[in-house]
């Protein structure tokens, strides 16, 4: 299990930069209404061959309904799911060239592991001996040869995680669905298995979309992320995009820790904005491509990191703010200061702990500066 | 069916929590074995006793009887006149081997057809919508809240030639004539089906109600048809419920005595109804003893023998 | 072996349930336990009984000889008068069940029909046991329209109807019923074979059984309480019965007012006559409660009332005062004195008969 991590080649594949590009998976102004509740409002999104797309978004988005209805075990109120060219309404679940993997793992408790691989390939009437072949060959691939002949109550989670993987594997679907794939395993099993998932995904160059509300999870595998909410999509672009440039606050705040500080506009130029967010202090300055009228509520979102903390005021910043340090968390490797401010609000600054902690010359109740560059944060009007 | 394996764990946790109460703890333990003891096991040495005694004309009608102020004597006795006559008469008259067959064809046939109708019915169960579950199991429980006797009485105005099933039939036009099956076998059949198909219900219900759907998704998703994915998935996993419902409904059967009575013609016979004849028209306590311990017998053996198989099963998955 | 009953079943689960339960409780002096058959009696004589003597009545039914000789043979039944079938009294009184009357607390013994106890001295002689309550013949009760339409109205008198194979098969169509009784269906055809109605001797019992595998193929059902509402609502045509239980479906029939007339006759040939005695089990806790019972009962007015209210004919020679006209002089109740001579009774069988008879009906009904 010791699978060295190849760093993606991001860059490189970008196929939803290329208009050119024909979409594998494409939902097309898709609304799933169940009675009165509308789980998908009007969505529309494309998938690319290769990707490692996540659905990321907190129960009841409507990420699940979004995989079931890849599946087929759902089908759209309104709107057209297409598959490759192909309009994927008509097939039902057992005739779809997408497998999945469920949440539950939903192995089959009276076929071994070996069985349970197989199951997929002989519903094919697949040859013997290719299904032999195969089931060796995912054995293999998730490392449990040893286990071929057990039956799912007698492997342990991670086991049982990797039979339901390599029996969705085994009939080489177009497109993987995993749902909440990892969720029962602990961490550090996890945080491996992602890894595994990934090598797995380039290794045999399919198609994954995984349902999770873990954005740590998101942000490590996926090529690109669709952060959801109330059954609508907010955004979709690569895990350093959102992170860096999220497009609303409900973004900046899934991924990652960020904060938030509500203010008005000042005119804004279309390269800096300011916005005034206390009566009694400077306005904050951000670079920014919006124009805003005067006077409209705005927000700007920066993430902990990009906040500097001083006991003394920096000479020279273009964001500067004074307050009490009100509470310091240590996690180790990182101290995140909590600054209480003037308005009494809260503003978290992260600062990776190089030196010491006897020798950290911050401590609470000090009276401290916050700062950071006009570049360093978002400026949001939703 | 394994029933035993439950209360160990419970012992355990006892056993730790309940120090220094031994002869409490034994006590409770003994509540079970007590009650098998004088509402199973006694019965069951009286009437074995009874099919190796002789019959007499006397009150009780057998010999020996056990005369407890003879003592040990007495005992000894007893043990001396015991014989195995009776066992041995039941295979010289072949009347006997033909009831008890005949009583198992007819429990086997009334079975499968309780479970190919029971089922679906179990299914449809499990899949209704959970708050329609409690009505709809209430209906299936409902009957048992009138008396047995009625209910079969009533199979005799349905199914009589001027019954309500004729006249239905008749009145659309599927049939011209008026069906006999009022006092055929087929009438048992019906009987015993209708009378123990809630039998079968329940226990299947219970498995398919905790049937994991999910597995049931994952099949088709493998390329599998819903119609085979019960085959290959339902079907095997409901096994435990088969088996249950199968032996709720078959061992009753096979001792039937009313609904054949009530509802069946003469010519059929079953071993109940042996039984019944042996003990008051002919009499003879000691071989209707007799054939009640063999028809005990050839009930629990099977039962024995799958349990037996089950635990091979637990063990060899361990 | 009346019958009288349409849930036979029911009695018979019950019973043998209470059987087992039934202990002998010690009975207060004023109180007596009587187990006879269901819808025998009426109920003014317990109501009357108790008043005059301050004894309360326990009554309680059954509806078959073998389910009040297996609580009898199983012993502490807790009854002080119990009613068996003579046959069936015969062989408990030589199991040891019943004690001796004592005839000095019997006073009305005088008022005894000896046509009557005559007949009954055979099942229990001297009749040092037990007195006659009721008594009735085995015969065959028909639809009267059906009957007479099969027959081109030729009367039914005669057993050939029964055991004359191709007089049978008429009446196939409209349903044949028979008691599940083969101590009273193997005396009919041995009657009918021209043979000792209570031979004991297996070679006549297997001509009778051959006579009956006969007639088999018509009957549609064998069964001893069914007949009686099957009769009544016109699913049958012809049974073999027991008198009053005969007369219980004419009369319901009438009630039903659904045009079905149902007779029975005694037929020519002659036919089965059948007792029900009263007797004291040994372990009877009040004695004495139990004779006066029964000297009550052998009172004319009180035993005249019970006949007229079931239609069955009793022992009782100075009760015909007391009695209906229409009993008294229906001679399927009272048989005139030729009939009479015809009326044939029969003893219980030993054990090892018993069996082959058992077996042969079994074989009979079966085919097996």
């Amino acid at each position: 299990m010791e699978t060295l991590v190849s760093t993606q080649p991001v860059s490189d594949f970008a196929p939803w930069n290329n208009p050119g590009e024909v979409p594998l998976v494409h939902f097309d102004g898709v609304t799933k209404k169940f009675g009165d509740f509308t789980a998908i409002e009007n969505l529309s999104l494309n998938i690319y061959e290769r990707e490692f797309f996540a659905l990321l978004g907190p129960s009841g988005c409507g990420k699940t309904t979004m995989m079931r209805m890849l599946a087929g075990f759902e089908h759209p109120t309104k709107g057209n799911i297409l598959l490759g060219q192909g309009n994927l309404q008509e097939a039902p679940p057992h005739k779809r060239p997408v497998n999945m993997m469920f949440q539950s793992y939903a192995l089959f408790p009276h076929m071994n592991v070996e069985q349970n691989i197989g199951f997929g390939l002989k519903q094919d009437k697949t040859p013997k001996a290719e299904i032999k072949r195969r089931v060796e060959e995912m054995l293999s691939l998730v490392q449990l040869e040893p286990f071929a002949k057990r039956k799912p109550h007698q492997l342990s989670g991670g086991q049982k995680q990797r039979v339901a993987l390599a029996r969705s594997l085994a009939k080489k679907p177009k497109l993987l669905l995993l749902d909440e794939p990892l969720g029962a395993l602990d961490r550090k099993l996890r945080e491996q298995t992602q890894f595994e998932l990934m090598n797995i995904q380039e290794q045999l160059g399919l198609t994954f979309v995984i349902v999770t509300h873990d954005q740590e999870e998101a942000m490590t595998v996926a090529s690109r992320i669709a952060v959801m909410d109330h059954g609508k999509i907010v955004q979709v672009a690569t895990p350093a995009e959102i992170y860096e440039y999220p497009n609303s606050r409900y973004s900046a705040d899934f991924l990652g820790d960020v904060n938030i500080i509500e203010g008005r506009t000042d005119i804004s130029t279309g390269e800096t904005a300011s916005l005034y967010w206390s009566d009694e202090e400077a306005p904050l300055t951000v670079s920014t491509s919006l124009r805003l009228p005067a006077q409209t509520t705005a927000w700007l979102a920066v993430r902990p990191e990009k906040l500097r903390i001083s006991k003394d005021k920096p000479p020279t910043s273009d964001n500067c703010i004074q307050g009490k340090v009100w509470d310091i968390g240590y996690t180790g490797n990182i101290s995140t200061y909590h600054v209480k401010v003037s308005n009494g609000s809260i503003l978290k600054a992260q600062v990776s702990n190089q030196e010491r902690l006897a020798d950290r010359p911050i401590t609470w109740e000090d009276t401290v500066f916050v700062h950071w560059d006009k570049g360093a944060g978002v400026f949001l009007e939703t | 069916m394994a029933l035993a394996d439950i209360t160990t764990p419970s012992q355990e946790t006892e056993q730790a929590s309940v120090q220094g109460s031994g002869w409490r703890r034994s006590l409770l333990i003994a509540v079970p074995y007590i009650w098998l003891l004088v509402f199973f096991l006694a019965p069951f040495v009286i009437v074995l006793k009874i099919s190796l005694s002789d019959v007499v004309l006397a009150r009780p009608p057998y010999f020996p009887t056990f005369d407890i102020s003879e003592g040990w004597q007495g005992f000894v006795a007893m043990f001396q006149a015991f014989d195995l006559e009776n066992y041995v008469w039941l295979t010289e008259d072949t009347l006997y081997l033909k009831s008890y067959l005949s009583s198992l064809k007819i429990a086997f046939i009334s079975t499968m057809i309780a479970l190919v109708l029971g089922y679906p019915i179990a299914y449809a169960l499990a899949k209704a919508p959970k708050e329609w579950r409690s009505t709809l199991l209430m209906l299936v429980i409902l009957p048992f809240w009138t008396s047995f006797l009625i209910r079969v009485y009533a199979w005799i105005g349905i199914l009589k030639k001027e019954g309500v099933l004729n006249y239905v039939l008749l009145w659309s036009g599927i049939i011209d004539e008026p069906l006999t099956i009022l006092n055929t076998d087929a009438a048992i059949y019906i009987g015993i089906v209708y009378s123990y198909l809630p039998f079968m219900i329940l226990p299947l219900y219970a498995v398919l109600e905790k049937l994991d759907y999910s597995l049931l998704e994952a099949a088709t998703d493998l390329g599998c048809s819903p119609f085979k994915a019960f085959w290959v998935i339902t079907l095997p996993l409901s096994v435990s419920g088969i088996w249950a419902g199968c032996f709720l409904v078959f061992i009753p059967a096979v001792g039937e005595f009313v609904i054949p009575d009530i509802l069946g013609g003469s010519s059929t016979i079953m071993i109940g109804k042996t039984l019944w004849v042996e003990f008051f028209s002919n009499r003879d306590w000691p071989v209707a003893s007799a054939v009640a311990i063999l028809l005990l017998i050839m009930l629990i053996m099977p039962i024995i023998l799958f349990q037996k198989q089950q635990e091979k099963q637990a063990e060899a998955s361990q | 072996m009346i019958s009288s009953f349409k849930s036979k079943l029911t009695v018979t689960l019950v019973s043998a349930a209470m059987a087992a339960l039934a202990t002998s409780v010690a009975q207060a002096d004023g109180t007596i336990n009587v187990y006879n058959w269901s819808d025998y009696i009426d109920e003014s004589v317990l109501k009357d009984f108790e008043a005059e003597t301050g004894i309360k009545v326990n009554y309680d039914v059954f509806d078959s000889n073998e389910v009040l000789e297996t609580k009898l043979l199983a012993g502490t039944t807790g009854y002080d008068i119990v009613v068996p079938t003579g046959s069936f009294l015969s062989r408990q009184i030589q199991a040891g069940v019943f004690q001796k009357l004592d005839k000095d607390a019997l006073p009305n013994l005088k008022n005894m029909w000896s046509v009557v106890s005559q007949r009954t001295s055979i099942y229990d002689p001297g009749n040092a046991y037990s007195i006659n309550y009721l008594w009735g013949t085995t015969g065959i009760g028909y639809n009267v329209e059906a009957a007479a339409k099969r027959l081109d109205g030729k009367p039914v008198d005669s057993w050939d109807i029964i055991f004359n194979p191709e007089i049978l098969a008429k009446f196939q169509d409209c349903g044949i019923h028979m008691l599940d009784a083969p101590t009273e269906l193997f005396p009919a055809a041995l009657n009918h074979l021209g043979l000792d109605p209570d031979s004991h001797d297996k070679a006549d019992l297997d001509k009778a059984a051959e006579l009956l595998k006969t007639i088999r193929p018509y009957i549609q059902k064998f069964h001893s309480s069914e007949y009686i509402n099957a009769l009544a609502n016109g699913d049958i045509c012809l049974a073999i019965g027991w008198s009053g239980d005969v007369f219980q479906a004419r009369d319901r029939a009438a009630e039903a007012d659904n045009g079905v007339t149902i007779n029975y006759i005694i037929p020519k040939e002659g036919a089965l006559m059948w007792f029900d005695q009263m007797a004291i089990p040994t372990d009877a806790a009040n004695t004495k409660g139990a004779h006066l019972f029964l000297d009550y009962v052998m009172r004319p007015d009180v035993i005249a009332k019970a006949s007229n209210y079931v239609v069955y004919a009793n022992g009782n020679k100075a009760s015909q005062a007391y009695l209906d006209a229409e009993v008294l002089e229906d001679a399927a109740v009272y048989p005139d004195a030729d009939t009479m001579e015809n009326l044939y009774v029969t003893t219980p069988y030993p054990l090892k008969i018993q069996r082959v008879v058992t077996r042969a009906w079994t074989s009979v009904k079966s085919g097996q």
